[in-house]
Formats: C-alpha cells, sequence, structure tokens
C-alpha cells in the first residue's frame, strides 16, 4: 500500500470578521480528518453553506483573511515528495500550482482575464507546462476543448461573449489541460445541462484513469457523486459526519443526516417533491452545542445535546459521527 | 390593457464574434415565439443545451440586450419603445431578473444588503422605515434573515447563500413577471425543494408569472406548466411540462432526458491504488 496523496488531519478554519464593530467567528471547518489515496475520486457533500468550500480553499493553500487555519494539517505527497501546505513556503506553494495540484474555484470566474481573449488565459497558465511548439500547443488545447463539448472558437472570445456553461467549462479544460496529479473541484457541472455534464464527468475520468491523478470533488448533486467518485464524506455543519465507498453511502447510510440526504434524491417523474429537511441550516457563527444536527435529528438524545460524537471507524472503510448509528463511541 | 404579460414574437439575435482571421457569427437565438396571459399566471420554463440562448433570450425579456430580429411586447408594449427613467422603473418594478452565476452577478466590493435596500428603495419605492423589513421578510422567504447577512460582502457567503440572496432580491417589489436564470443550481436538494415551492406559492398566491430556466429535469417536472427545450438558438420542442418530459418527441428532447444522472449510479470507475 502506498502513502496516501493527501492527508488531513485534525483540520480547524474560521472567518474572524468584525462588522461595525461585531466580532463574528465562523467555525466553518472544524476538526477534520480524511485521506485521499492515489488514483482516488473522493466526493464531499452537503447543505448550502456548510463549510464545503472553505474545506476546499483550505485544502488548497487557498486561503486569504478573515479565513484563518486554527489547528491542523494538510500534507500533499506527488510521487514521494510530501508537501505540508501549512509549512512549506509560498515558494514551494507556487511551485505545485498547475502542473501539480489544480484547484477549480466555485463559480469558476475567477481565472478568466475578462479582458482578455480565452486563448492568452490558456497560453499564460499552461503554455510553459506543457512546453510545445505553438502549434502542438493548439492542437492539444483543441483536442481537449473538444471533449469538453466545446469549438476551437471559443479561443478566440473574451470571457464575456461566452454562456455560463461554456465559461464554466473553459475553467475545467484550463484546470485540467496540464493533466495535474491532483485536481480540486468545486460545484464544476452546476452550470451544465446533463448531456455536456455527462461529457464533462467522462472527461474528467479519463484524465483521471490516463495519469492516475487524484481529486475532490465538491458538489450538492449526489447523483453526481454516485456517477464519479470512489468514496463519498459528508459533510454536516462544519463537520465531517460519515464517510465510505459511495454505493455504500447510498446503499445504507449510517448518518442521520445522510440518510435524509438520500431518501431525499429527486428523479423526473416525481410529482410532488420529496420532503426537505425541517428546521434551517445552523449558524456557523454560533452552531448547536453537542452533535450539531441534533436539533434536527429524528433520534436525537440527551446525550446529543453536551456531547460531540468523535468519527469513529463502524467497519472496514466505513467511518461516522453519531451516537447512534456508533453507539459504543458514546461517553 | 391588454390581456398578454409578455410576448415573444420571432426573436432572434445574432453576435459577431472571433479573431482577426477568424470572424463568425453566433446565431444565439433564432426565431423564437411564445406568450403568457395575464389572466393565467404561470411558470413558463426554458431548459436546453448549455449556450443554446436561453441566457440571451432572459436578457432580451430584461430589455438588456436588444433583438436583431422580431419584437418583445410587455402588457402590448414593445420594449424597444421603453424610454426615459420614470418608463424603465415602471418595467423594472414589474419584470425582475434572478441572474445566473451569483458570483458574477454581484459587484464583488458592494456589500450585499445594499443592494436589497437599493431595490426596496428605489425600485419599490418604498418608505425608509420599511425597507429593512421588506429585506429581512424577502430573505426569510429563501431560509435566510437579514441578521445573517447584514454588512457582508458576496465573498463572505457561500454559492448557495449568495444564489438566495439574489432570489429574495427579485421579490421586493413584488413583480409581475420574475426572469430566474438557473436560481437554484448551486442550491442542495433539500433548499432546492423549498425554493422551488417558494416559486409555486408566488404563482398560486401572488399571481406572479415566472420564467424558469433549468438544467434540473426533476425540479422543472415538478413545478412547470408549459415548457420548451432549446438547442442552438432554437426551440426544439415546447408544449405542456409533463407531457414533454413523459413523453419527449425531439431526439435532442429524449437524449437530454436519457442523460440525466441516476442516484444508482451506473459508472465505470477505476480501481484505486491506495486507500486511505
Ligand atoms: N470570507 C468569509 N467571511 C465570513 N464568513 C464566510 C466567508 N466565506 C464564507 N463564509 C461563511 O462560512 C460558511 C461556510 O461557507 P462555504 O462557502 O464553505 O459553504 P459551502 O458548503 O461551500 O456552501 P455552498 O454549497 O452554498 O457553496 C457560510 O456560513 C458562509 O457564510
Ligand atoms: N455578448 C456576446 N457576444 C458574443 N456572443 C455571445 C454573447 N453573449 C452570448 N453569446 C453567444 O451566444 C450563445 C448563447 O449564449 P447564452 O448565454 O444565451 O447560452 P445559455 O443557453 O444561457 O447557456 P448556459 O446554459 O451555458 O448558460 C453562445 O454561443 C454564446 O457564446
Ligand atoms: S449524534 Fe445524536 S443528534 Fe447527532 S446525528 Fe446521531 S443521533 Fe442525531
Ligand atoms: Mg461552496
Ligand atoms: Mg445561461
Amino acid at each position: 500500500m502506498t502513502a496516501p496523496a493527501l492527508s488531513v488531519t485534525g483540520l480547524r478554519a474560521y472567518y474572524r470578521t468584525s462588522h461595525f464593530g461585531v466580532e463574528r467567528e465562523v467555525k466553518a471547518v472544524d476538526d477534520i480528518d480524511f485521506q485521499v489515496g492515489v488514483n482516488e475520486i473522493y466526493g464531499i457533500a452537503g447543505e448550502s453553506s456548510c463549510g464545503k468550500s472553505t474545506l476546499i480553499k483550505t485544502i488548497a493553500a487557498a486561503i486569504r483573511p478573515p479565513l484563518k487555519v486554527l489547528a491542523g494539517s494538510v500534507v500533499f505527497n506527488f510521487g514521494g515528495r510530501a508537501v505540508d501546505v501549512y509549512r512549506a513556503g509560498e515558494r514551494e506553494i507556487d511551485g505545485i500550482r498547475w502542473r501539480h495540484l489544480s484547484y477549480i474555484m466555485q463559480g469558476s470566474m475567477n481565472v478568466l482575464n475578462p479582458v482578455r481573449r480565452v486563448r492568452n488565459s490558456f497560453v499564460d497558465f499552461a503554455f510553459r507546462h506543457i512546453g510545445r511548439s505553438t502549434a502542438e500547443f493548439t492542437r492539444v488545447v483543441v483536442d481537449h476543448l473538444k471533449r469538453l463539448h466545446l469549438e476551437p472558437e471559443v479561443l478566440d472570445a473574451y470571457p464575456h461573449q461566452l454562456s455560463g456553461g461554456m465559461r464554466q467549462r473553459v475553467a475545467i479544460a484550463l484546470a485540467t489541460v496540464c493533466r495535474p496529479e491532483f485536481i480540486i473541484a468545486d460545484e464544476p457541472t452546476t452550470a451544465l445541462d446533463v448531456i455536456v455534464q455527462k461529457g464533462v464527468l467522462a472527461m474528467i475520468r479519463d484524465v483521471q484513469r490516463e495519469i492516475g491523478s487524484s481529486l475532490i470533488f465538491v458538489t450538492h448533486d449526489l447523483a453526481v457523486h454516485a456517477n464519479l467518485c470512489h468514496r463519498l464524506g459528508i459533510m454536516y455543519a462544519g463537520r465531517l459526519v460519515e464517510e465510505g465507498p459511495t454505493s455504500e453511502v447510498f446503499r445504507q447510510p449510517l448518518h442521520p443526516y445522510t440518510q435524509h440526504l438520500v431518501s431525499s434524491l429527486p428523479r423526473i417523474g416525481d410529482a410532488e417533491p420529496k420532503k426537505g429537511l425541517e428546521g434551517a441550516p445552523p449558524s456557523l457563527a454560533d452552531p448547536p452545542s453537542g452533535c450539531r444536527f441534533h436539533p434536527r435529528c429524528p433520534v436525537a438524545m440527551d446525550v446529543c445535546r453536551g456531547n460531540v460524537p468523535p468519527m469513529v471507524t463502524v467497519a472496514p472503510g466505513r467511518r461516522v459521527a453519531c451516537f447512534v448509528a456508533a453507539p459504543e463511541s458514546r461517553p | 390593457m391588454s390581456a398578454t404579460l409578455i410576448e415573444v414574437a420571432e426573436v432572434g439575435r445574432t453576435y459577431a464574434m472571433g479573431g482577426l482571421f477568424s470572424r463568425h457569427r453566433v446565431r444565439a437565438v433564432d426565431s423564437v415565439s411564445f406568450a403568457m396571459e395575464t389572466a393565467r399566471p404561470e411558470i413558463f420554463t426554458i431548459i436546453g443545451e448549455s449556450g443554446s440562448g436561453k441566457t440571451t433570450l432572459a436578457r432580451m425579456i430584461l430589455n438588456m440586450v436588444a433583438p436583431t430580429e422580431g419584437a418583445i411586447r410587455f402588457r402590448g408594449t414593445d420594449l424597444s419603445t421603453i424610454r426615459g427613467a420614470e418608463a424603465r422603473l415602471k418595467f423594472m418594478r414589474a419584470v425582475q431578473p434572478i441572474f445566473q452565476n451569483p458570483f458574477e452577478a454581484f459587484n464583488p466590493l458592494k456589500r450585499v444588503d445594499r443592494y436589497l435596500f437599493m431595490t426596496a428603495r428605489r425600485v419599490a419605492g418604498l418608505p425608509e422605515g420599511e425597507v429593512e423589513g421588506a429585506a429581512d421578510t424577502a430573505l426569510r422567504n429563501v431560509g435566510l434573515s437579514l441578521a445573517e447577512i447584514r454588512g457582508r460582502f458576496p465573498h463572505e457567503l457561500s454559492g448557495g447563500q449568495l444564489q438566495r440572496v439574489a432570489i429574495a432580491r427579485a421579490l421586493i417589489p413584488s413583480p409581475a413577471l420574475i426572469v430566474a436564470d438557473e436560481p437554484v443550481s448551486m442550491i442542495d436538494a433539500s433548499l432546492r425543494i423549498s425554493v422551488v415551492n417558494l416559486l409555486r406559492r408566488l404563482r398560486d398566491e401572488m399571481g406572479m408569472s415566472i420564467i424558469y430556466i433549468t438544467h434540473d429535469l426533476a425540479t422543472a417536472y415538478y413545478i412547470s406548466d408549459r415548457i420548451i427545450i432549446m438547442r442552438k438558438g432554437q426551440v426544439v420542442e415546447s408544449g405542456d411540462a409533463r407531457t414533454v418530459l413523459d413523453r419527449p418527441q425531439h431526439p435532442y428532447s429524449i437524449a437530454l432526458k436519457a442523460a440525466v444522472l441516476s442516484p444508482d449510479g451506473t459508472n465505470e470507475k477505476t480501481e484505486v491504488t491506495s486507500h486511505a
């Protein structure tokens, strides 16, 4: 067994802000531990504002104030070379971007320069990594775009001349054309129709397979996870609450929150929608005590209100943080 | 007063694109027609390929982009004849947008609550004393509150939070027509249900009409009255939403329905070399 491609240990990252003299601390990532294997696609799911993007930014070394890493470590392993993101210097981090590690941000606009043609963005980010003649470089890029159902003409366009879904695909193309060893993607297919989405997922899978890269794929869309990810981590209110092989998590969800997610999956033909979860998502500035899910949990017990359930292994490859699913973890 | 709320008549939009050597024209929207009646509020859904002209059509209906062919009339008035601040404001009060990709729609340097206050003051014309209350009520409709977002900049909110702020903003003036361009793309299934239920309530209780652009066939099936399916600027199929989605006729619509990912996951995942 080789070393994991990524180890996240005890990671805690909060936003510390002050508006009009009111101090706020948003506990967006709290004590998260997980690993991603070489050649593995790891999915992260969870409701809006549970901290998915924050976790990903922290892993991708893309944090900016007011986000602060308070504890824990993020260690990548690029073919035997360990890079500890919060110990490494800026130089070292810059050196791994694009070629080794690429990050597709939610909204994906940040990478495209609005006043330059798309072609120039490719030249800026990818030319020196691909290292071929200009003609050959263009051919590589055009072939890559084709896999994302994009015509070569998009290279001549300015970002605002493209549709939302076309821009999203250009961002994916930029992040994958150099075939990095580790790809981190935050909601990269939200703006795509289902046919194009299928093509994009197939491309991602192909790139991953061809070079054996590792991927973290964040989306709230569980159907995408079911079709792409080997393993799935479920987040709730800043914490990881369940993890396991995707098919097992779907077949037999352990955490009450995951059970709700899986049973509420919409399908075409539903004339009536599945029921939403009762109650609002908790505020991460003032999260519930104990198990953060307890105010909405149908099986909550007294112990859940005052104690934080630890993430424990309950079966090979399966972890869960819940006093009902893992009774042995009760205090 | 005309009985037609909005009429889109043979509308087209062509763009010139390209570099120095390869100029070409994109037919973003190609003779699209439909009408919505005032007396029959409905959710009119537009589904289609990425790049098929949905946003361009929406921007034309919002009078932000002029058609190169055809005309759009709102309550009988051709949008191209709307001139002057007064007339524009009146149109904005009646027709409100929710833009695709909230990360682009909001100015990063402007606090998001300002957008809500501005809309309440300028578009809805509310007196100062009612501005905050109106913003809070609209936010509560989408599972947020003014206390939660007050003073925050767009990048300080999650994708789904920002998208819900955009929806809340559009509700403030109680428009007759909302043009919602992928309003739930960044929202999880559970919240999505409450947002689409909200759209339904707006139709049933407030008599609002909604043009709903989406890639999500499941919610489209659940809330739409009528649907059009677009590809390469043209409408390839249209009709009663459930009829079209149950039995699509055009090859593109059939392919679209077939491509919906099943949560049961029929993928060809690779073997993992190392496991955590
Ligand atoms: N710069 C910031 N300052 C303060 N709070 C922030 C900032 N960025 C995000 N937050 C808050 O942190 C929490 C987690 O946000 P995050 O973007 O990680 O959520 P998410 O899971 O990605 O949600 P979504 O699915 O809606 O994108 C939210 O409550 C959000 O408002
Ligand atoms: N300002 C513009 N200049 C040139 N071409 C444009 C402009 N706006 C849109 N287009 C082109 O028009 C076509 C339709 O774009 P539009 O944004 O309407 O698509 P869409 O259906 O909304 O797609 P998506 O689902 O990806 O958002 C695309 O080919 C796009 O490149
Ligand atoms: S720990 Fe308690 S409250 Fe939390 S999910 Fe389990 S049963 Fe529910
Ligand atoms: Mg996010
Ligand atoms: Mg669009």
